[in-house]
């Protein structure tokens, strides 16, 4: 074999195991050994450079505007209220059939947790109501949207076993799928529950009473960090299933805010 | 009094798993922003980047921006027109993303676009551009070693570091440096160059040979420049001392 031919041999195959008449060759000829040592070097040393490198943010910015410039990308609808006109859109949509449908399931949650929550409430096993709910799994890993749309409880106050003083409407169950009206109207019952949370003091102990009220608070600050999440990207349903499960904290909460007040009257 | 002690305990309970859980929910939604929504696969992307959904074009651009960066960069050098190229290599593929039918890779296709528009620019630029069928010089049959004789030991390993290979590769011809860049830098195998640059697999592999050919000399041209600016500056040292 001669040096054209071992260069051939090279190309063919790489530098993959060479076949014995090449590697003949190359033990007798030293421009050979030279040649593939140095490509040998020349391809170790281009597999340790970056094969994938982070381009600056501003690319993708650029692409993005110049998609939207085009008209190839579709965004979800997303609530904008200071859009000019929106108000009107809004307005109409009030009186879709889906939502007058949504609204009066919220309107009935709204007055069956005002009336719950102005009954004397039993304590009774409402600790171990409340545990059953803390042993449920917590916030999802993933979407479930399915258990959305199922029998989502929304209680105000469920003790297991009351002596008839509860109405069994005030399950307050929601049938309809967690749609935005829905949503909204699960806020306002609780906004409504958290206003009769006395002002004064929910416990003698003060620290307990602040505790109370800060984790109310944090409730807070989470379900409006998810709502406003959700009016960005209606459509995100790990968000839903985050702020569904914080709305039913806020309501045990509330519960037990509640009750606290009440056994210290 | 038991019971309403006992059932705050229980609902600060709850309120922990909240704070918990809220950090990490509020983490993994920043998270997904602008990250890829979750369980999506290439198909699934393209998909629903077909039917203009903007997440899925976002999801594309993550999965493989950081590989035609990589490659738009090896290719001009210069990182303004990596971007550009970047981004009219993307703009052309979510153009046309909707007559994707999935008979190649998806990859393939991409690079194969990136290739076009990158081998374009350096066409306008009039810069020396290689077909793929040129060559080095006209005895192109012998790209076998040559013979320097009474040259200094040119091997390359311990002479040569990454800048300076860096350096050779963007003197290569366009050409040898796309094939290189994907075979030697980011892996590709043959028959993936094949399609990725519309040539046969022996095409590939000769131009893959000429390429390291070719990058044998520059190395060596630059280690023999090495050691005559060494051997300058230690001359002119021993003149200075006598």
């Amino acid at each position: 074999m001669r040096c054209k031919e071992f260069a051939s041999v090279l190309e063919q195959q790489g530098l993959s195991p060479l076949p014995d008449a090449a590697r003949d060759h190359l033990a007798a000829c030293s421009e050979c050994q030279d040649f593939l040592a140095d490509i040998s070097f020349i391809v170790t040393a281009a597999k340790q450079l970056p094969a994938e490198l982070d381009p600056p943010q501003r690319i993708w910015v650029s692409l993005r505007a110049q998609l939207e410039a085009e008209g190839l990308v579709r965004e979800p609808a997303i609530l904008r209220p200071e859009t000019a006109g929106s108000w009107l859109r809004n307005l109409r949509a009030l009186f879709t059939p889906r939502s007058l449908a949504t609204a009066g399931v919220g309107i009935a949650l709204t007055i069956a947790a005002f009336l719950q929550l102005h009954k004397p409430a039993v304590v009774q096993n409402s600790a171990a109501t409340v545990a059953q709910k803390q042993a449920r799994p917590e916030i999802p890993a993933q979407v479930r949207p399915q258990q959305a749309a199922a029998n989502v409880p929304l209680p105000i106050r469920q003790p297991a076993k009351s002596p008839g003083r509860l109405d069994p409407t005030a399950s307050a169950t929601l049938t309809s799928p967690p749609s935005e009206d829905v949503y909204f109207a699960r806020t306002a019952a609780l906004n409504q529950a958290e206003n009769d949370v006395p002002n004064s003091s929910l416990a003698t102990n003060p620290a307990l009473d602040e505790s109370l009220r800060k984790n109310l608070r944090t409730v807070n600050e989470f379900i409006a960090e998810c709502e406003a999440h959700l009016k960005k990207h209606p459509q995100d349903m790990l968000a839903r299933e985050y702020l569904n499960s914080a709305y039913q904290q806020k309501a045990e909460l509330l519960a037990a805010m509640l009750d606290s007040g009440r056994s210290e009257q | 009094m038991c019971a309403s002690t006992a059932m705050p305990g229980t609902a600060l309970g709850g309120i922990r798993r909240i704070r918990t859980s809220r950090s990490a929910a509020i983490g993994q939604l920043a998270r997904q922003r602008p990250a890829e929504p979750v369980a999506w696969t290439e198909a699934e992307a393209i998909r629903r980047a077909q039917a203009g959904d903007a997440a899925a074009f976002e999801h594309l651009y993550q999965l493989h921006g950081r590989r035609v960066y990589a490659l738009c960069l090896r290719m001009v050098s210069n990182p303004a027109d990596a971007e550009d190229l970047m981004q009219e290599a993307f703009l052309q593929l979510f153009r046309k993303i909707a007559t994707f039918r999935g008979e190649s890779a998806f990859s393939t296709w991409l690079h194969r676009m990136t290739v076009n528009v990158v081998l374009m620019r350096l066409r306008k630029k009039s810069l020396p551009t290689d077909s793929l069928e040129e060559t080095l010089d006209p005895d192109s049959e012998n790209s076998g070693p040559k013979r320097d004789v009474g040259a200094p030991d040119l091997r390359l390993s311990g002479a040569v570091d990454r800048v300076n290979l860096d350096r050779s590769i963007e003197q290569l011809p366009p050409g040898y440096r796309t094939v290189f860049v994907l075979h030697d830098v980011q892996g590709y195998e043959h028959n993936e160059i094949a399609g990725i640059m519309g040539c046969s697999v022996g095409n590939s592999k000769s131009q893959l040979h000429k390429a390291r050919t070719r990058l044998r000399e520059l190395l060596q041209e630059d280690v023999r420049d090495q050691a005559r600016d060494e051997r300058k500056a230690s001359k002119s040292q021993s003149d200075t001392q006598d």
